[in-house]
């Protein structure tokens, strides 16, 4: 009851206070109501959305190179650090095409070239000026144990030890190599066991494509189908090959930890911890920069970024950004980049690139065929 | 303007003339009041009266202007938006200010509108779990399209890297793939291997601890284990992931070296034993409850018999609590289930159906992660998987909680509470 | 009873009383494995964290000069030149820009040194050549390099620089999507639980509430997840990675914890204080707004503390809308990309590089501080204000 007493008296003491309250409240009122209507008739600009940040999407792999860049940007200039959204190339591609404004990116990384379906996308959501910029190449490494004999392998005895199925006399049969000296008795006495990247990666993308399907296709000894393509093989599922995640981290530990063990990651991995692993070379080529700049290494693939140019001057900041990822001082071959892994483009190619940006030059369907 | 701009006019807007609103009506309220005329309710709600009928139309008019703009399906200058809100609101306001009268019941109006708000906002839970339902389902759909329903449930091998790259365009069709496979059990499988181990882990150790607690301990240990135990509950799953990815993995592996057996650094009894951890303090905590809530009677029934204490508990307590053991120890289980960080940062990504614990295993919640975040494009039939996953765990663990309900229901009837 | 009964009695008994003992030793051992997991667990994440609160430090001559301003890697002397960390270098030219008055002069300051030289001093696995090495320890020697405390840990945001990364912006962020969070769910939270205990009556609709608030309690955070990217992101157009998008996010599923915890609260609250409210004549609300609303508020504060440290704690969710972006400025509002801490944990997990590993850990540590202050200040308030009725 105690309580219910108290509360009436503040219920008393709310009434006066109102009355008060009532006095003022008419004063202030008039003052307030005119600022607001001030305030109000200002409100005329309605012009097009200004974004004073700069968004990236895309390419896991391009992601550290991209972000590298975009904090060297915020340091360096009075503009904001771009945000670098690590969303794989095609899931970068489809936010990119999906139209021009402040919702959408102004940047996408890829690790491959736009397809040509993708540039038909950009140009229906009205995304149609778009410029294309090759920035290098990254290397997939086949990586052990340091501590181990150097390994040598071939396209074709790699694709062999992680086929789902193998020709054998001209059958398909299940692979059956679980060492890797049953499969050519040149290569060394251990288990096969292959550390990869998982079928969500792009990685795992280009694997497909520089191995599998080349090493497939040079065997020849792999059936075809009706259109007469070599039926390349899935990669095997019985725990010989292990999807183990985008944490490249944490495969180097395991490569450290496993010496039987061999990873597959890009080169950019292998540069950041060269004092544990160490890199086979493939078809007798070590990857390093100046065999994958020259095409000698394999297994390699460009690396891109595309500009959505109708973001040119209303996104803050843009244009610089560009210019700064396209300098000597980041892709050179002296560039920052190159300490994180990236493999620059041959001078002449850097060049061109520039010379491209500056005169604005647009991707074409042509340019894709 | 900018949306952000106009979505603080409208909030400053709202704000000032609201009040405006609410003093020119408790204003007119009153001078009735003061003309010697007895009010109908008190002078504020006159004003919250004048105040609802200036925000109402101005918040329906504003908000749905801006989510017409934010899904971009009709686009105006958002000044005009903002200015009409406002009329409509000032003509709300002319209306009840019309009407204010010494006459008008503006208590039950006021509060009329107050038990909608309440209503509306009860509801708002419901439309979350239908807002949930529907992004699941209609992507799984889409999923189900391409993929049978039977082939995902009963399917033993899942292989999706080809319908990775048939996504990838055309440019690569017509070469010769294998089918893409989505057979759900290996990650099913992997998921309810590791919440098997975890509650291999939480379930005697969080009853052990409750028996202690609730049936042993004296006030001073409880009052100093029992807020322990829910630091555990208290730290970031994130963190316990962490945990076992860098400290537990490699001590798992070690101790299965030195007992002569392989393990995978990506093994499902690391995460299983840390999420166990994790557990503990669900299952203890409900379980303290629903022991302490076993009566008294029963209890000092079986002591005067000559039972010893542990015989008391064992067979009399603990049947008593055991339908509210159960339902924690369901509940536990779906929270294993739906536990993401852990398995993300310390389980592998191979889909493996197998019984050893030491292998590298997968779980649901690790797909749907690993796929929605990948390199894929989004319309592909693995992004599209994590969606069917999402909907197996949804199905999972609902069942796991209406079970978990009813044990606990039936636990309440027989003794009362 | 014969002798040989009466033994045979006395040794089950025996039996008996062993197995109580056993049963009681039980228990003490489930309690004590908890609390020792705990122990091993705090010293661990202490041990590998720790040393990350200081930082090398290195003492040098920063040369303003037109060389510099061309390329920043000539601001430090030759040798230097691996030792001084990038973040340091790269903003000289635009220091001399900003003050021109710098131009040809050069001064001596402590400076970062590379993630290199900090593993180094820290006698990790570094990887530095034997002649940088040489010179570290010479500069050691001289007591010109030094591991200083890491105030940048709290005052950078992100870098992909190990020895320049920071938490600030994640603590912003954190703030951020905290503060959407609370705006969603404790109004709606509060209300919800206010409609259920004071003004539902036992109908369908209730019971589908009541029920529908229980299982969203139990559904797996990932699929909030699934939510926010479907409806928030692709139904209301909210731009991802922001703190919007999160903060909603996180706020739905905060709710029916909120409620529980409200309900409970407003429960708690004896029922002759709304009799003797309506009894002088309070409507239904006014008998919520004046009388049981206030006696609950303490009991629904500490809920809501709780549920913060919950919703401060998740990841999950927000991996899937896109809260894991590389962010390394704070965000100015609320619609712009942010990252929360346990998201920045997570990114620093992630990266290849080692410097990463302990940073990791140390953002753990100040998140668990965070944690605990929360958990401590709902303990202490629920003291303060308990109140037997």
């Amino acid at each position: 009851m105690a309580t219910v007493r108290s509360v009436l008296k503040r219920d008393g003491i709310k009434e006066e206070n109102e009355s008060v309250n009532r006095q003022e409240s008419m004063k202030t009122k008039q003052i307030l109501l005119s600022v607001i209507f001030g305030a109000l008739l200002t409100v005329g600009d309605v012009s097009g959305q200004q974004r004073k940040q700069i968004r990236i999407v895309g390419s896991s792999t391009v992601y550290p190179f991209s972000s590298y860049v975009a904090e060297e940007f915020g340091e360096t200039t009075d503009h904001r650090t771009p945000i670098v959204e690590s969303t794989g190339s095609g899931g970068g591609h489809k936010l990119f095409y999906a139209g021009v404004g402040g919702r959408h990116p102004d940047i996408t990384n890829s690790s491959r070239r736009m397809k040509l379906s993708e540039l038909e996308k950009n140009g229906a959501n009205g995304v149609e000026k778009i410029v294309e910029i090759k920035i290098g190449f990254d290397g997939i490494a086949i990586c052990q144990n340091k501590d181990n004999e150097a390994l040598s392998l071939t396209v074709e005895q790699l694709a062999l030890a992680v086929a789902e199925k193998v020709p054998v006399d001209g059958k398909l049969v299940k692979n059956p190599y679980s060492k890797w000296n049953q499969i050519d008795p040149a290569l060394p006495d251990r288990k096969i066991m292959v550390l990869g990247p998982p079928t969500t990666s792009g990685t795992r993308d280009a694997f497909h494509e520089l191995v599998m399907h080349v090493g497939a296709e040079n065997l020849g000894t792999y059936p075809k189908n009706a259109k007469g393509k070599v039926k390349y093989q899935n990669i095997r599922q019985d725990g010989v090959w292990v999807d183990s995640g985008e944490n490249d981290n944490l495969i180097v530990q395991k490569l450290t930890k496993d010496p039987t063990a061999v990873g597959i990651f890009g080169y950019s991995f292998l540069e950041e911890n060269s004092d544990r692993i160490e890199a086979a070379r493939i078809n007798e080529v070590l990857p390093n920069p100046e065999s994958v700049s020259s095409g000698k290494y394999p297994v390699s693939r460009s690396l891109f970024f595309y500009v959505k140019m109708a973001h040119l001057g209303k996104v803050e900041g843009l244009e610089e950004f560009v210019d700064l990822f396209v300098s000597e001082l980041m892709i050179g071959d002296e560039g920052i980049l190159t300490t994180i892994g990236l493999i620059p483009l041959p001078e002449a190619e850097r060049k061109r690139v520039r010379r491209e940006w500056s005169d604005q030059v647009i991707l074409t369907a042509f340019d894709l065929k | 303007m900018t949306l952000t701009e106009s979505i603080e006019y409208l909030f400053t807007g709202l704000a000032v003339f609201g009040s405006g609103a609410f003093a020119l009506g408790f204003h007119r309220a009153q001078k009735i009041s003061d003309q010697g005329i007895r009010l109908n309710s008190r002078a504020s709600h006159y004003g919250a009266y004048a105040l609802l009928w200036f925000a109402l139309p101005f918040i329906a008019l504003a908000s749905g202007a801006v989510l017409l703009h934010l899904q971009q399906i009709f686009t105006f200058p958002l000044g005009l938006a903002l200015l009409l809100a406002f009329a409509a609101g000032l003509l709300g306001w002319f209306h009840a200010m019309r009407k204010i009268s010494a006459g008008l019941r503006a208590r039950a109006a006021v509060e009329r509108v107050i038990a909608w708000a309440l209503l509306a906002a009860a509801s708002i839970s419901v439309l979350t779990t239908i807002g949930i339902v529907g992004s699941i389902f209609f992507e799984s759909v889409r999923f189900f399209h391409i993929v049978p329903l039977w082939d995902f449930i009963t399917g033993t091998e899942w292989a999706p890297e080809t319908a990775f790259i048939q996504s990838q365009g055309e440019a690569r069709a017509g070469e010769g793939f294998a089918e893409p496979k989505f057979g759900a059990v290996p990650i099913f499988a992997g998921t309810f291997m590791i919440t098997g181990i975890a509650m291999l882990v939480a379930v005697p150790i969080g009853v052990m601890s409750a028996v202690y607690m609730s049936e042993y301990a004296p006030r001073k240990v409880r009052a100093f284990a029992k807020p322990l135990l829910e630091i555990l509950a208290g730290i970031p799953t994130v963190v316990y992931g962490f945990f076992a990815a860098v400290t537990m993995a490699p001590l798992v592996v070690k101790a299965a070296e030195f007992m002569g057996l392989g393990a995978s650094f990506e093994n499902a009894l690391t995460p299983g034993i840390v999420m166990g951890i994790m557990i503990i303090p669900f299952i203890s905590s409900l379980s303290d409850d629903v022991i302490s809530a076993v009566p008294n009677s029963l209890r000092e029934g079986a002591l005067a018999l000559g039972s010893t204490r542990a015989e008391t508990i064992k067979k009399v307590v603990l049947p008593a609590a055991l339908p509210g053991i159960v339902s924690a120890v369901l509940l536990g289980v779906s929270r294993a289930v739906g536990e993401t960080m852990i398995v993300v940062m310390a389980a592998g990504l191979r889909p493996n159906l197998t019984w050893n614990p030491l292998e590298a295993m997968t779980t649901v919640t690790v797909r749907m992660v690993s796929s929605l975040v990948g390199d894929q494009a989004f319309d592909s039939p693995e992004t599209l998987s994590a969606f069917a996953l999402g909907l197996g765990l949804f199905v999972v663990t609902l069942v796991m909680n209406v079970i978990a309900a009813m044990v606990v229901r039936r636990f309440r009837q027989r003794y009362e509470l | 009873m014969n002798p040989e009964q009466e033994q045979r009695y006395q040794k089950r008994l025996k039996a008996r009383r062993r197995a109580d003992r056993r049963f009681r030793v039980f228990g003490i051992l489930a309690i004590v494995i908890a609390i020792l997991f705990l122990v091993v667990f705090f010293i661990d994440i202490i041990g590998k964290g720790h040393m990350a609160f200081v930082q090398a430090n290195v003492e040098v001559d920063l040369h303003y000069n037109k060389k510099s301003s061309i390329n920043y890697r000539l601001a430090v002397d030759k040798e230097y030149q691996k030792i001084v960390s990038r973040s340091v270098l790269r903003v000289i030219p635009k220091r001399m820009k900003d003050n021109p008055g710098l131009r040809g002069t050069s001064e001596t300051a402590w400076v970062l040194a590379t993630a290199d030289v900090d593993q180094y001093l820290k006698g990790k696995v570094s990887r530095l050549q034997d002649r940088e090495k040489e010179v570290v320890d010479r500069l050691r020697k001289e007591g010109r390099i030094k591991l200083k405390f890491n105030s940048g840990f709290f005052t950078r945001g992100d870098s992909k620089l190990p020895e320049a990364a920071g938490i600030w912006s994640a603590l912003v962020g954190s703030l951020y999507v905290l503060l959407i969070t609370l705006t969603c769910s404790v109004p709606v939270g509060v209300m919800t639980a206010i409609y259920l205990e004071e003004f539902a009556v036992d109908n369908w609709i209730t019971r589908l509430i009541e029920v529908n608030i229980n299982n969203l309690a139990a559904i797996p955070s990932i699929l909030f997840g699934l939510l926010g990217l479907s409806i928030i992101i692709g139904v209301f157009g909210a731009p991802r990675s922001s703190a919007l998008v999160g903060g909603v996010t996180l706020g739905l599923m905060m709710l029916p914890v909120i409620i529980i915890s409200s309900r409970a609260a407003l429960r708690a609250v004896p029922d002759s204080i709304r009799e003797g409210a309506t009894g002088v004549g309070a409507s239904r609300w006014q008998v919520v707004q004046h009388h049981v609303l206030p006696l609950a508020l303490p009991g629904i504060m500490t809920g809501t503390i709780l549920s913060l440290a919950q919703a401060m704690g998740e990841t999950a969710p927000l991996l899937i809308v896109g809260l894991m972006a590389y962010i390394p400025d704070s965000p100015n509002s609320v619609l712009e990309g942010a990252t929360v801490l346990p998201a920045q944990i997570f990114t620093w997990f992630s990266d290849s590089q080692r410097a990463f590993a302990e940073r990791t850990a140390a953002g753990i540590l100040v998140l668990l501080v965070v944690l605990l202050t929360l958990n401590a200040g709902a303990i202490w308030l629920r003291r303060l204000t308990e109140r037997r009725w």
